[in-house]
């Protein structure tokens, strides 16, 4: 195991990182940015550095800033957590030159499955069902490649993630435009500005399949999440197993991505994203080759620490279970992403001092949070403040849990999304387990008149 | 009680030294404190002016193969290279902000820095 390791993140993932490094009696070092000096991970790691402006472009995202970091205070490894350099291939190799292990896979497995042209071409290898779209990137003849697809179709950044770099194209007509807004999307978010095209389906789940592979060729697959609540391609919630999944499925999904682990000599844990229909198909999407924002509700029904099978596993150990490529799990359980955003604004920023933080607690319920009473929530990052991972020994216990622990979050200063989960777990469609990528959009849409029908 | 009677009887507490005022009337509580934060009031006055670091990394006073003979007491003019940060392979300069004498040298050659530590002080002419 490793004897210290330095977190290349910030905000709640990294209090999470170094809450796992603690228990295993690991070194943690933090790096911080300017704007960050007074965040929850400065506080709690072992040592911090200052890294960087407040731009993540010269602080969290500077890759000789952070090894910087890393070789001065000795740290013999990096965690990435997600986001930023998470899934940055040249990252992942300037740490190995550097002596350092990155944990995460390879930067040959992160060019891989990072690519998501490159991913579904493993993905087909593998025998793994694909939605219908070009096979590589699109550079020309993108009329052609697209009316062979059929509209509506998906314009997608082959380097893209976080729901970025995603149009949908729904005739020829808008094809040009959108797909140069694509383009220079991509290339601004990730510096890459290839992209490929994808068969839009209407309405389906945004299923997921988190799997760990150590360098021993054990691979376990985790039971699925149901990520299908997203605004505007961000995940709001997700849940554990999924209500739409049965046995029969759930095993074909985990199947798919042992699979892939295996075809792409995977190390670390990664998440293979998939979209299932409304009639139960199941095709892929992409390879996360991280750790992801939803990790928690896997941890709790199966008990597992997937930070902690991510050190096990860059550290050339076997993972904590080796008996077979599947995990028993129990009870269902839910997340909620707390973010700093005005609901009844559009979900718009908001910015502050947060005055009153109170959270809720109690039986079944986790909180992983960077942020406490009294903290100026900088403005240059994402604006999650929190997770709320509640679990319960049924979907129905679940919600119920997560009414109550909506009902006990108190945060004053800035204004949050809570409001806008609490109306997701009163509506009868989630009560049901009847959600779909439109779940949000019709929730928020004013109701409509029966007559306009 | 409204907004306006609350306007009133602030503007009434200016004409008074009270600091803090508390207005009880059966189960209804009133207190009124002029809000006098001394946090950012604490300045301390300083003519010298800090020279940070431009990056996380490692301190020389020059770049490989050259010398920078600086002392305590030299003077230096506006942007002249006082050291440079090593990170990778990359040189970031350290200048000076102004012309000035070179009061403090808070750094030793190839010490590891910070990003916006400071190296050194300076007294602007």
């Amino acid at each position: 195991m490793f004897k210290k390791v330095l977190i290349a993140n910030r905000g709640e993932i990294a209090v999470r990182v170094i809450r796992t490094l603690r228990e295993l009696d690991v070194k943690s070092v933090a790096v911080y940015s300017e704007a960050d000096r007074s965040s929850l991970h400065v506080r709690l790691a072992d040592e911090a550095v200052c890294i960087g402006p407040a731009m993540a472009r010269e602080s969290y995202l500077s890759i000789p800033a952070i090894i910087s970091a890393a070789l001065i205070t000795g740290a013999d490894a990096i965690h990435p957590g997600y986001g930023f350099l998470s899934e940055n291939a040249d990252f992942s190799a300037a740490c190995r030159d550097n002596g350092i292990t990155f944990i995460g896979p390879s930067p040959k497995s992160i060019q891989q499955l990072g690519h998501k042209a490159e991913a579904r071409k493993m993905a087909v290898k593998a025998g793994i069902p694909v939605t219908p779209g070009t096979k590589d990137c699109v550079y020309k003849d993108a009329a052609a490649q697209a009316a062979k697809i059929g509209f509506p179709i998906m314009i997608k950044a082959a380097a893209g993630g976080g729901g970025k770099g995603i149009r949908i194209v729904r005739e020829a007509s808008q094809l040009a435009n959108e797909m140069n807004m694509a383009q220079s999307e991509s290339k601004a978010a990730f510096g890459n500005g290839d992209v490929y095209f994808e068969k839009y389906i209407e309405l389906p789940r945004h299923i997921e399949v988190q799997f760990a592979r150590d360098s021993h060729g054990h691979v376990i697959a985790f039971p699925e999440r149901d990520c299908s609540i997203q605004r505007r391609h961000q995940k709001l919630v997700e849940e554990s197993p999924s209500p739409a999944v049965n046995k029969k499925l759930r095993e074909s999904l985990e199947e798919a991505a042992v699979k892939l682990a295996e075809a792409a000599n995977y190390v670390g844990v990664g998440t293979v994203e998939f979209l299932l229909t409304q009639s139960g198909e199941f095709y892929f999407m992409e390879v996360n080759t991280r750790l992801q924002v939803e990790h928690p509700v896997t941890e709790f029904i199966t008990g597992f620490d997937l930070v902690r099978e991510q050190l096990l596993a860059a550290s050339g150990e076997k993972l904590s279970y080796t008996a077979g490529h599947t995990v028993p799990y129990r009870g269902h359980a839910i997340e909620h992403r707390i973010n700093a955003e005005d609901f009844t604004r559009n979900f718009a920023p908001s910015v502050g001092r947060i005055e009153e933080w109170i959270v809720p607690g109690g039986p079944g319920v986790r909180i992983d949070t960077h942020v406490y009473a009294g903290y100026n929530l900088p403005v240059y990052y994402d604006s999650m403040l929190a997770k709320l991972i509640v679990w319960d020994q049924t979907r129905e216990m679940a919600v119920a849990r997560a009414k109550r622990a909506l009902e006990d979050f108190k945060v004053t200063g800035v204004k949050t999304t809570v409001d806008a989960h609490k109306l997701i777990v009163e509506s009868e469609a989630f009560k049901a387990g009847k959600t779909d990528t439109g779940f949000m959009e019709r929730l928020l849409a004013p109701a409509e008149p029966v007559a306009a029908k | 009680m409204d907004v306006k009677t609350l306007t009133k009887m602030t503007k009434w507490m200016e004409t008074t030294d009270l600091q803090e005022i508390t207005w009880r009337s059966g189960d209804d509580k009133i207190g009124l404190k002029f809000n006098n934060n001394p946090e950012h009031s604490a300045a301390i006055a300083s003519s010298m002016e800090p020279v940070l670091s431009p990056s996380i990394g490692i301190f020389r006073f020059a770049r490989p193969g050259k010398t920078n003979h600086l002392k305590e007491g030299s003077s230096v003019k506006n942007g002249a290279e006082l050291g440079v940060v090593e990170v990778g392979k990359d040189f970031k300069s350290v200048t000076a902000p102004s012309n000035g004498l070179l009061k403090i040298i808070s750094i030793e050659d190839g010490k590891p820095v910070e990003y916006g530590q400071p190296l050194f002080f300076i007294e602007p002419k």
